[in-house]
């Protein structure tokens, strides 16, 4: 029978800082064949485990095209685990299992405006979308990306912010930025509702905490955009990655299995979601 | 068949199983192991304890590490005649065997576990604990799991059942000849999906932010004593030991009262307030379940209610929650997955 929990081992191909907290580590299966065979869609995650410190799950942040060669985890050191992942360095090997959750469908995208909203770390997941964009693999009319971030100490990926600048309509705006930061500051929410560009038949992907959420979506249905457009990745606790252990439950869903990715029409009228 | 017989099916399977069955341990019917047959308690009442301690057990290795390498460790366990589960307790076990239908750990212990239903046969037996359609209804036994069932009627005679393959077999070579087979029929009986727990579902959906929940907040004391104790109750977290001499995986049972069951690295928790683990709890039973096997996810036992150190009952809770106006829409009602 196969055992769900069965973890495969993973080596560190390479490891480097991409913020102050966030590590962005390169992995490839010990086991070249299971590499081979691996594929994922863009919004699913993995559960990344050290023996004897657990497991947690963590967004992939690579594009689905590599994923016979490698695969990518951007980890934020805020627990245990992740403290131990970030003493790794390449040639390390971890454990994984996945990929889980049922990511993104992009052929709901399709044709329509596509807007990326990211909060913080949130903004992880959404990187395989930008990649995939940039390479033509989305049938996206236009990409804007708004990203909103504490600090410039937190905001990742940022040797990737010029190709994303040339190719899409990339925002930044920064809640506590130093004095130099020439961008915008204050929310992300702020970046939306001063923004013309956006149009009601655009698909919205939100991915950052609840307090984000509550009042990005408000200003996305002040552009009209519908309800069944506007996608969000919820984050919860979670250990099995199958709809059992019940500690990712909302409403009759489990954001493991049913989730991570919701339309806000999906969810919208279960208590205390966001 | 009369008592002498059924004891002769005793001792012959007393030669390959260990036998656990209700027994009186001064005023408490406790499921322990039984040498004699005179030692099980026939009332038909319910044990507190569940029969879940043998097939999801509060700790379970999953795994051994070589470096990073898990290394399964499926459970080493003797096999467990379980003699005496109620109806309310194999319906249980029967909607656990669903969630835990491709977990290697369970099944492995489940195809150890002879499950020997039992009932004194009479309707009247349950009512006391009914919360849904719980009567012991004709065809009960075509949606149970179970190996072999022992009715006793009400003439001191037995009649006996089996379930399964195993029961069968079983049966025959203890030299019982008079018994029905009964072919399993799956979880959902024919005349389809419960219809209190269809109302209920949608009733909870709705209730969330009135009255009753608001005043469960004040009350209860989240203990987590209900979800210990109800049969259906499963939760797990998986944890690691770090200690390098004994290095491993476990699956370790938990409730959604407990402070850290949605607790997040960050220090955020989803369930903070024990409304919301009250709810939690009440909508995993009568909504997630319902909605993901078509079953109720409770069994009407009652252990719920008689543990609960500041008295919650829930079928006054369920009575409140079923009173939920209809036009109070919190939530739109959700289809059942089929």
């Amino acid at each position: 029978m196969n055992n769900l929990y069965q973890t495969q081992e993973a080596k560190i191909l390479s490891a480097k800082m991409v913020s102050d907290d966030t590590m962005i580590f390169r992995f490839y299966f010990v086991d070249r064949k299971l590499q081979n065979q691996f594929a994922f869609l863009p919004g699913q995650f993995m559960q990344i485990g050290l023996a004897g410190w657990g497991e947690c799950p963590i967004s992939i942040c690579s594009s689905p095209k590599n994923s016979k060669e490698y695969l990518e985890l951007a980890i934020r050191n805020v627990g245990v685990l992740t403290e131990h992942l970030h003493k790794l360095k390449a040639g390390d090997l971890v454990q994984l299992r996945g990929p889980f959750g049922n990511g993104f469908d992009v052929d709901k995208f399709k044709d329509k405006p596509l807007i990326l909203i990211g909060g913080g770390c949130g903004f992880i997941p959404l990187r395989p979308l930008i990649i995939d964009y940039l390479a033509g693999r989305l049938e996206n009319t236009i990409l804007q990306l708004f990203y909103g971030c504490l600090n410039e100490k937190t905001l990742l990926f940022k040797d990737e912010h010029a190709v994303w600048n040339r190719h899409a309509d990339f925002d930044i705006a920064l809640e506590k930025p130093s004095a130099s930061w020439k961008g915008a500051k204050g929310l992300v929410t702020n970046l939306i509702k001063e923004n013309k560009k956006i149009t009601p038949n655009s698909v919205a992907v939100l991915v950052g905490p609840p307090k984000m959420y509550k009042f990005v979506i408000e200003e996305l249905k002040k552009k009209k955009i519908k309800d069944e457009n506007i996608y969000l990745s919820l984050e919860r606790k979670m250990y099995c990655g199958a709809g059992v252990c019940q500690h990712c439950a909302i409403g009759p869903y489990y954001v493991c299995k049913d989730g991570p990715v919701f339309s806000w029409d999906q969810i919208k009228d279960i208590p205390e979601v966001i | 068949m009369n008592q002498k017989e059924l004891e002769k099916i005793f001792k012959f399977l007393g030669r390959q199983w260990q036998i656990f069955a209700p027994q009186l341990e001064g005023d408490n019917l406790a499921i322990s192991a039984v040498e004699n047959f005179a030692e099980i308690d026939w009332s038909g009442e319910i044990p507190l304890e569940t029969w879940k301690k043998f097939l999801i057990p509060s700790e379970e290795r999953l795994f051994v590490f070589d470096s990073q390498k898990s290394i399964e460790t499926l459970p080493e366990i003797q096999k467990n005649a379980l003699w005496g589960v109620n109806v309310l307790d194999l319906k249980a076990i029967t909607l656990i065997d669903q969630v835990f239908g491709k977990d290697p750990y369970y099944q492995k212990r489940r195809s150890n576990s002879l499950l020997i239903g039992y009932s004194g046969g009479l309707e009247s037996d349950y009512k006391k604990y009914k919360v849904l359609s719980h009567n012991l209804e004709e065809n009960v036994l075509e949606h149970l799991a179970f190996d072999i069932f022992i009715v006793k009627l009400k003439n001191g005679q037995v009649k006996l059942y089996s379930g399964s393959r195993r029961g069968q077999e079983t049966l025959d070579k203890s030299g019982a000849k008079d018994y029905e087979n009964i072919e399993f029929a799956g979880p959902v009986p024919e005349k389809g999906t419960d219809k209190r727990m269809l109302s209920l579902m949608d009733k909870m959906e709705k209730s969330y932010g009135t009255k009753i929940w608001k005043d469960l907040d004040k009350i209860c004391i989240a203990c987590g004593k209900c979800a210990i104790n109800c049969p259906t109750c499963f939760c797990f977290d998986v944890v690691d030991k770090s200690d390098p001499k004994d290095c491993s995986r476990c699956r370790n049972a938990t409730t959604c009262f407990y402070n850290d069951f949605s607790l997040v690295a960050g220090g955020h928790k989803e369930l903070d307030k024990v409304k919301q683990k009250i709810y939690f709890w009440y909508a995993h039973k009568f909504i997630r379940i319902p909605f993901e096997y078509n079953l109720p996810g409770c069994v009407g036992c009652g252990r719920c209610t008689r543990v609960c150190p500041v008295g919650i009952k829930l079928n006054d809770v369920l009575a409140e929650v079923g009173k939920t106006k209809e036009k109070k829409v919190i939530v739109k009602p959700i289809k059942l997955k089929t």
